[in-house]
């Protein structure tokens, strides 16, 4: 698998996720992708699907409806895998700590491995981040990572393991 | 057997930048029907600023409800709080409340239309429109030292003030802008592509503009004259070149269009409000605690920015009520979808520009 | 801005008597709380090409009086209503709950007690 190991870290493909943020930090993540700043000369693209992606990149500070999502987009990116959490709200909760619809930052819910600083960070920041989230994409296995707070477990059906009900609805009632 | 079926988009889907979820309800390709959950990034922001924030500090919390029209969240916050204080600003300090006001509606009109292009296939168009809106995003790092969430405005005049440097890296910049939107203006109009996927799709007709009281360019694009800078009097619009952009027909062309011939204005109240700022000082001490109720109503980029707020003499105050122009567009843009393409529907979103950070704070 | 006094049980007379589509411009429902169960609504309206014409209907009520609802005048006021029903867990004719809140989010938070 060596192989792909090459090729993963010269083209990481992003997937991101509002997770309750004011836009600043999206907007900048747009801007790092125009032409200014240029993201793509690492081989970026933003895509829209979790099953292609390698760099999860979260901002905003968890709300309560956007919980499930969450862990359920990071548990369908395959490993290995990276997060990255832009900007101070989605780090520790920032301005929005202590809110009553919000959790205090993503690391409750899925280990993340690069925090980027800001309120909005700035694309440099955003760059460098993604710099830093390469390297340490190099070094990860194709280990599976749990999030640490599931709604649902992770099953053994028949010596596979199922992933399908870790990120199960708070309630049964779907609405 | 069921004739219809339905269709879900989002809460995460690639021409999102924020989450919401449609359930579109289709016949075929038409959509007959549409629900919407706006509700995935309430925060609670309005209870916080009644409760753990002071006063002086809440118009740096409410600038966190939006990162796009963060600067008009704290300018409606902080005219209704001098208003409630007894406090006129001098002029100087109303200029350069403007003059920011008026770079962020250009980058963020700049930014919806990148938005629309790209949506509608149109990847070099959304790289090209992204370029150009770096130029405002440099003059306001230059002028606010941040490039998005500039703390700009507080109670009692603005944080940092506007020197002739500044002044010429205003002028210059927007020079260059104002060509790249003349070439911007020409190609929304006559390219061919963009035409096909914007004349006469995801029309608002006058009368259900009315109706469903649509605001902002959504309202402006079906010929409904509305804009709250010709509605209040807090700032002296009308002395700078402010003229209402109206279009007629109320697709997704004329949102488009709307947007960019604002921005054209936008950018020559900008050299009015450079060219003649006053002198007097940038920052006053005010004293007192609000005691009262007052409102106050700002034209974001997307429409009407409504704030109401109470106080009773304390540090703490008793009620802040945010009402957001996506909020109360969302009526009027769920009309919109009924009886266009289910293709149409994320080039038909766009156009609106909608915000749910706003509109669910 | 022009306050007038309403109640809740003429409310759909008043406002079916001033509301102009192609005049008034709906700008939203409000709630304040204003403690010992006690709750003043407000409904806003502002004029089309009017410089600063601002009118604000209120009303007095508790929390379990229902409050009517304007749909049928205006179609757009349900955004504002389900946000009363939610943030003030007040009772709305035909608005849902769950515009913003959800199941173990705190109920009615923006109530003088929470």
């Amino acid at each position: 698998m060596k192989f792909f190991t090459t090729f993963r870290k010269k083209s990481p493909w992003i997937l991101h996720y509002n997770a309750g943020s004011c836009n600043g930090c999206d907007i900048e993540i747009l801007a790092a992708l125009g032409p200014k700043f240029d993201l793509e000369r690492f081989g970026v693209i933003n895509t829209g699907n979790p099953k292609q992606s390698d760099i999860f990149l979260v901002t905003g500070p968890v709300t309560y409806r956007s919980r499930e999502r969450l862990v359920e987009l990071y548990t369908q990116i395959p490993e290995p895998k990276v997060v990255v959490a832009v900007g101070s709200c989605t780090s520790t909760g920032g301005v929005f700590r202590g809110m009553y619809n919000t959790e205090d930052g993503i690391d409750r819910y899925i280990p993340v491995d690069v925090y980027v600083a800001g309120c909005a960070s700035s694309p440099q920041l955003i760059i460098d981040g993604l710099v830093t989230a390469l390297e340490i994409l190099e070094t990860k296995s194709k280990a599976i990572e749990k999030p640490f707070k599931l709604f649902g477990a992770i099953e053994t059906i028949g010596n596979k393991l199922s992933r399908l009900n870790m990120a199960r609805k708070v309630d049964n009632d779907e609405n | 057997m069921k004739k219809t079926i339905q269709i879900p988009l989002g809460s995460q889907h690639i021409s999102l930048l924020e989450p919401i979820r449609f359930k579109f309800e289709c016949e075929n390709e038409t959509i007959i029907g549409v629900d919407a959950d706006v509700g995935f990034v309430h925060r609670g922001v309005e209870l916080a600023c009644t409760r753990s924030f002071e006063f002086k500090q809440v118009g740096y919390v409410v600038a966190r409800v939006c990162g796009l029209c963060a600067i008009t969240h704290s300018l409606a916050y902080t005219l209704a709080a001098e208003k409630l204080l007894g406090y006129v600003a001098n002029d100087r300090i109303k200029y350069l409340r403007m003059l920011m006001v008026e770079l962020d509606r250009i980058h963020s009109h700049l930014l919806c239309l990148a938005h629309t292009a790209e949506n509608a296939g149109f990847e070099a168009l959304f790289m090209q429109i992204m370029g150009d809106r770096e130029l405002v995003m440099e003059v306001q790092e230059a002028i606010s030292g941040n490039r998005v969430q500039f703390d700009y405005i507080c109670i009692g005049g603005v944080n940092r003030d506007l020197t002739s440097e500044l002044c010429d890296l205003v002028r210059k910049n927007l020079m260059i802008l104002s060509e790249k939107v003349e070439v911007l203006i020409g190609l929304f109009d006559n390219n061919w592509s963009l035409s096909l996927k914007y004349k006469g799709i995801g029309v608002l007709s006058l009368e259900d503009a009315y109706t469903y009281n649509a605001l902002g360019p959504l309202a402006r694009a079906s010929g409904l004259a509305t804009d709250v800078r010709a509605e209040t009097s807090d700032f002296p619009y009308e002395a700078l070149g402010y003229t209402m952009i109206v279009e007629s027909t109320g697709d997704i062309h004329a949102r488009n269009f709307v947007r960019l011939r604002e921005i054209v204005n936008s950018i020559a109240m900008c050299r009015n409000i450079v060219d003649n700022l006053p002198m007097g000082e940038i920052q006053e001490k005010v004293k007192g605690k609000p005691k009262g109720e007052e409102i106050v109503r700002i034209e974001a980029p997307r429409g009407e920015l409504f704030y109401l707020v109470r106080g009773n003499g304390a540090n703490i105050l008793e009620r802040v009520r945010i009402k957001t122009p996506t909020f109360s567009g969302i009526p009027a843009m769920m009309e919109v979808f009924k009886g266009s393409q289910y293709a149409d529907a994320p080039a038909i979103l766009a156009s609106f520009d909608p915000c749910m950070s706003c509109t669910a704070k | 801005m022009t306050k007038i006094e309403t109640t809740l049980s003429t409310l759909l007379l008043d406002i079916g008597a001033f509301y102009k589509p192609k005049e008034w411009h709906f700008l939203t429902v409000n709630g304040i709380d204003l403690g010992e169960g006690k709750i003043e609504l407000q409904w806003i309206f502002s004029k089309y090409g009017v410089k600063d014409e601002v009118v604000l209907y209120y009303a007095l009520s508790d929390y379990e009086t229902p409050v009517p609802s304007l749909v049928a005048l205006i179609p757009s006021s349900t955004m504002g209503e389900r946000e009363i029903v939610d943030m003030f867990g007040l009772t709305v004719e035909g608005a849902q709950k769950g515009l913003y809140l959800d199941k173990d989010s705190l109920p009615h938070p923006l109530r003088g007690d929470v």
